[in-house]
């Protein structure tokens, strides 16, 4: 009888082996395991035996049961892999075709590098000026230390609306409003950016209308030294570690001493490029300590107090981080210029 | 400036240095040179004869000569020359083969068939600018003395063209260098070279007693010091004078007018001479309320206005003060007597006039930049003593003088810790000291203070921190260490303005909108034809254009100009925004600019278009204004009764944040965009001030409902008409509290719906906080809603 049990079995594992999908392999099972199937059919022995063999019998065929079931269910995870592979197979993507055409906006250049500005200083604890570009002379020059008639007038042609006010010609002008504003408190950290004009022929390298950002600081002991390292930290943020700053004494009528800044150049380090025009170094920004005269002007003891003042265009940044050859670039916003700057920077 | 090497020379021991090496330490020290170029060049030259001239066979204009340039047998050669003043026994300048002058280098081939072993030179050829020569010098080559020394090789030398002349920008608070003589000073103390000016103290305290008489009538000319000279003889000038005034871009006359210019150039001070004999009278009086014209030097007539500085003599205008001199009165080659003129005429007045009568000459420049107090002085015992050098001149007068303008000698004092706590450096007393004594300062030092006693031409210096300018540049701003301000903390934080527009910023990008940045100056047309604005246009006073002559009032007119170049240039799905301020009259608005123009995104592979329609630019402002925390109640979406001039007024509506109508958005009218060219284009232009000052409601998290939700669908006929905020109140209303949203997914018009109605379907969501709802609950609310569209919109269910 064992020995028909053991046929049933072996035929039955077999069987399923043999399946090849899960269809076939329902067979088998309905074959063998089934209320009328093989497996359920050697019961039918049982009566044939003896009281004493029954029980081993059937544990017999119970195992046997088991043992098939086992195989089936082990066949049927086989083959739902199998299944499962083949279909995956068969929803094959072409990974290489287009993913969908996502775009973000971009932020305009100008102001991409406003806010690297406004928070590389905002971390330092610097509050962000706002004033009107449609500005009074007293705050654009008297207050500045550029009375009526002062040849530092023609240093910036002013684009007037009436004989006291005109459009900003840069943005100091915020800066005297916030002195003004403080009446001797201290301390005053601000960047002041903005829009500025200027009686300017627009061409490639000039435009009446550009953006320049300023800072200001007004505390006790505050040094040229002060501003030299400030600006170095700042040069360093924007064009990358390892700058130098260099100082060439120049002349603003608000700041004593005045210097212009240069900064090594980021393109060679300094060796000399086109870039640089061969000098090392690129001109980036003026600044200087702030005239005590415009302390004096604005309520502050310059026997007190002394600050420091800073002064970069936005474009001529922007130019020379990006390679941007024509200024009216950024006032034109072809919209293929503008997607170039999809990226932080 | 234009300064001369060779001319600076004569005063600051210049030795060993290199004009390059002179330009980097000027520039260092705030002088920047912007340019050096040599007055001419030329290599491999020699002065030569011409022996023998004959015409070339083959030409009708060139000549063939034999041209000694030595005593050697093989120092003649053949040169061919095209010059009509080529002759036989010129003195003439060769370049020989090789020489490199501004215009090539010379090759050894034969003219026209004629062999030619150099060139003869005209002073153009070697790089000396036309407008220092005379015409015949430009039509020809040059003429050499006929003693000139056949053989010579420092050609350039001879002729005094051996110089370099370096252009330097001056800043407005140095015009004091205008005057060689200060840059002289100036020159030493950045090379520490020893600096000696000429001897001409005193030389003006000749002269008898004069009947002339000077008079100034107005505080705009505060000092005026004049002098007769009865005999000059006018010839020409020596030649290094001559030499001097071409590297300073000046052209000579003669030599009492290159002595004006010279002495001018020298002490910074602007000279008039006049020819004595033709003043009516033997007085001068400077003036500024006179209406009337006058011929100025160079013939041309002007009008002269009250405010305007004159020099009269006898009531006659007879110059335009400080700027340009009367033509009868003018030196030319018959004066015998002179009366020289030093004034101070206001910076200011000057200014103002020789703007209006666009005559910027070079002394009207030097007035309006400031002439130092004492360079009168100077300039007239400087005249005098090159006039009595180079034009014999005698019978001087004694000098007089008009004004009251007294010179008060400045000094200042700084400290040493002063100076260093300005600077953060650790200069010492007898760093400084040196400093000062270089620039002429006459230091005093008393203990930890220095007492400067300020030259009268150093203007610019008034204060402690100018000496502290002083000390920093002269010796290098290398010695300067970095440091970072020690201070009190403070915290560095956005406004709410200027978190709003980084806020707008992320959000437009995150829609694919790219920013844009247009001009403020517009023309008349769009400042005045423009979407609602800021006020009564701003127009410049003098604007450099029609087309920038407003300050704009409002972006729409910018913004569709862009477009309009973009669509120009073929780009496709223009979709921007602009912040930016618009003014009016007394008014500031700060304004967000958008504009669809296409598509949002766009994929033709993976189907996708979403359309920059009028929904597109709803969804689009209503985010922006929920990411400020203004949503539905707040924000409100209304007929558009402002404008249907730029905008289509069946698809464009304001929109409004409280009680603030900040603008309106929709599809551009199609008059106004046929104007740029453009089609469906929508737009928004919204004012932000209120956006971004107005206090939202606190952020708040609301407990996610734990019972399920039951969606139910409707399909209706309502009339075309019905809106959809008319349909979803009245849903909201009937259905009660456990309506927990409704929406519509669908409208459809056209086949199987009756003309003028439209089906449309809705989904409303059922929910309770409490419990699971059962289902005769949702049928009722369900049923009363329907209900309730029937009868108050007469909306019946789809069959």
């Amino acid at each position: 009888m064992d020995d028909r049990i053991e046929l049933v079995q072996s035929e039955a594992l077999a069987a399923v082996s043999d399946a090849q999908d899960l269809d076939a392999l329902q067979q088998v099972r309905i074959q063998y395991l089934g209320k009328k199937g093989s497996i359920q059919q050697l019961m039918s022995f049982m009566k044939s035996l003896s009281r004493e063999e029954k029980p081993a019998f059937g544990q017999k065929v119970n195992l046997c049961k088991q043992t098939v079931t086992d195989a089936v269910e082990a066949r049927q995870k086989e083959l739902k892999a199998a299944a499962l592979v083949k279909q995956m197979e068969e929803e094959k993507l072409d990974i290489t075709l287009a993913g969908y055409d996502l775009e973000i906006g971009t932020v305009h250049p100008l102001m991409m590098i406003q806010q690297e500005i406004e928070d590389l200083f905002l971390g330092m604890g610097y509050k962000i000026a706002e004033g009107p570009e449609v500005e009074q002379d007293y705050y654009n020059f008297e207050l500045a230390n550029i009375p009526k008639d002062h040849p530092a007038r023609d240093m910036q042609d002013t684009f007037y609306i009436d004989p006291n006010t005109l459009l900003r010609t840069h943005t100091t002008a915020m800066q005297m409003r916030e002195l003004e504003k403080a009446r001797g408190g201290l301390p005053i950290k601000l960047i002041c950016p903005g829009k500025v004009y200027r009686r300017d022929d627009d061409d490639a390298t000039h435009s009446h209308q550009f953006m320049q950002s300023e800072g200001l600081v007004v505390g006790e002991h505050i040094t040229l030294a002060d501003l030299k390292g400030t600006l170095e930290f700042m040069a360093n943020k924007m064009f990358g570690e390892g700058r130098k700053i260099r100082f060439r004494p120049s002349y603003f009528p608000f700041t004593e001493p005045s210097v212009e800044v240069d900064v090594s150049c980021p393109f060679c380090n300094g060796r000399g490029c086109s870039v640089c025009k061969q000098t090392g170094w690129i001109e980036i920004l003026g600044a200087g300590m702030v005239h005590p005269h415009v302390l004096e002007m604005n309520g502050f003891d310059p026997d007190k107090c002394s600050g420091f003042a800073f002064g970069v265009g936005l474009e001529r940044v922007a130019m020379l981080k990006y390679g941007i050859d024509d200024i009216r670039n950024f006032y034109i916003n072809d919209q293929r210029f503008l997607k170039t700057f999809d990226r932080f920077d | 400036m234009r300064l001369s090497y060779k001319w600076l020379s004569e005063y600051v021991d210049l030795s060993g240095i290199t004009p390059e090496e002179l330009a980097d330490r000027m520039t260092t020290a705030g002088l920047e040179v912007e340019g050096i170029e040599p007055l001419a060049q030329g290599t491999n030259l020699v002065i030569g004869e011409v022996m023998e001239c004959w015409d070339h066979p083959d030409s009708d204009h060139l000549h063939v000569t034999k041209t000694r340039i030595g005593d050697g047998e093989d120092d003649v050669l053949q040169i061919v020359c095209g010059a009509p003043n080529c002759r036989k026994g010129l003195k003439v300048i060769v370049a020989k083969i090789g020489a490199k002058l501004p215009g090539g280098t010379i090759a050894d081939k034969p003219v026209r068939g004629q062999v030619s072993h150099g060139m003869l030179c005209s002073l153009n050829e070697l790089g000396v600018d036309k407008k220092y020569l005379l015409e015949s010098q430009i039509a020809g080559i040059e003429e050499l003395p006929a003693d000139a020394p056949v053989g010579e090789t420092d050609v350039l030398g001879y002729l005094g063209y051996d110089d370099t002349v370096l252009d330097v920008s001056l800043t407005p608070n140095r015009a004091d260098c205008s005057s060689m003589w200060n840059m002289a000073r100036e020159v030493g103390a950045i090379m520490h070279r020893k600096v000696t000016w000429p001897d001409y103290e005193g030389k003006a305290d000749v002269g008898g007693p004069t009947t002339f008489r000077v008079a100034t009538k107005t505080p705009m000319c505060p000092a005026f010091v004049g002098k007769v000279v009865n005999h000059v003889k006018v010839g020409p000038s020596p030649k290094w004078m001559t030499q001097y005034l071409h590297a300073a871009g000046i052209n000579s006359i003669n030599n009492v007018v290159d002595i004006s210019n010279f002495v001018m150039l020298e002490t910074g001070q602007p000279l008039h001479y006049y020819d004595l004999s033709k003043l009516p009278e033997r007085e001068i009086t400077v003036v500024d309320d006179m209406d009337t014209k006058i011929t100025a030097l160079d013939g041309v007539e002007f009008d002269i206005i009250k405010g305007d500085l004159l020099i009269t003599t006898g009531g006659e205008a007879t110059g335009v003060a400080g700027i340009m001199g009367g033509e009868e009165s003018m030196i030319d080659e018959n004066t015998n007597s002179i009366f020289i003129e030093a004034a101070h005429f206001n910076h200011a007045s000057i200014r103002h006039t020789s703007t209006r009568l666009n005559l910027m000459t070079e002394a009207a420049q030097r007035f309006t930049k400031g002439v130092e107090p004492l360079a009168r002085e100077k300039a007239v015992a400087r005249s005098v003593q090159l006039l009595s050098e180079y034009a014999d001149a005698s019978g001087f007068e004694e000098t007089i003088y008009a004004g009251d303008e007294k010179y008060v000698p400045l000094t200042v004092t700084e400290t040493v810790g002063h100076l260093n706590g300005l600077l953060g450096t650790e200069f010492t007393m007898d760093q400084i000291r040196e400093v000062m004594d270089s620039l002429g300062f006459r230091p005093e030092v008393n203990g930890d203070a220095v007492t400067c006693h300020i030259p009268s031409y150093r203007t610019d210096i008034e204060r402690p921190a100018d000496l502290d300018e002083e000390v920093i540049r002269l010796i290098g701003f290398d010695s300067l260490k970095s440091t970072l301000p020690l201070m009190s903390a403070t915290v560095g934080q956005l406004s709410p303005a200027q978190n709003g527009r980084r806020v707008t910023r992320n959000v437009m990008t995150a829609f694919n909108l790219h920013e844009i940045v247009s001009y403020t100056l517009v023309n008349q047309d769009y400042a005045e034809n423009g979407f609602a604005p800021a006020g009564e246009p701003i127009a410049l006073a003098m604007p450099m254009s029609e087309a920038r002559k407003y300050i704009r009032s409002n972006l729409i007119n910018s913004v569709m100009e862009v477009v309009r170049y973009n669509e120009a240039h073929s780009n496709v799905n223009n979709n921007f925004f602009e912040i930016s301020k618009v003014y009016g009259k007394d008014a500031e608005q700060e304004r967000l600019a958008v504009v669809l123009d296409g598509s949002l995104r766009e994929d033709k592979l993976h189907k996708i278009d979403e359309r920059g329609d009028f929904y597109a630019m709803k969804g689009i402002l209503l985010a922006w204004l929920r990411k400020f925390g203004f949503t539905e109640g707040r924000v409100r979406i209304m007929e558009n009764r402002t404008d249907t001039v730029h905008f289509h007024p069946y698809r464009s509506a304001e929109i409004w944040l409280d009680k603030n109508k900040l603008g309106v958005f929709g599809e551009l009218h199609p008059v106004y965009a046929a104007e740029f060219d453009l089609k469906r284009v929508v737009y928004a232009e919204l004012t932000v001030d209120p956006v971004f000052n107005t206090k939202a409601g606190k952020l708040r998290f609301a407990a996610i409902d734990r019972f399920p939700a039951v969606s139910r669908d409707i399909a209706l006929v309502v009339d075309k008409n019905v809106t959809a905020k008319q349909l979803l109140e009245v849903v909201k209303k009937s259905g009660g509290r456990l309506v927990r949203s409704s929406s519509i997914f669908d409208i459809y018009e056209g086949e199987h719906v009756a003309e003028g109605q439209k089906s449309v379907a809705l989904r409303i969501v059922y929910q309770a906080a409490d419990h699971t709802l059962k289902e005769e609950e949702i049928t009722a609310a369900h049923n009363a809603i329907l209900a309730g569209l029937s009868k108050q919109l007469k909306a019946e269910l789809r069959a």
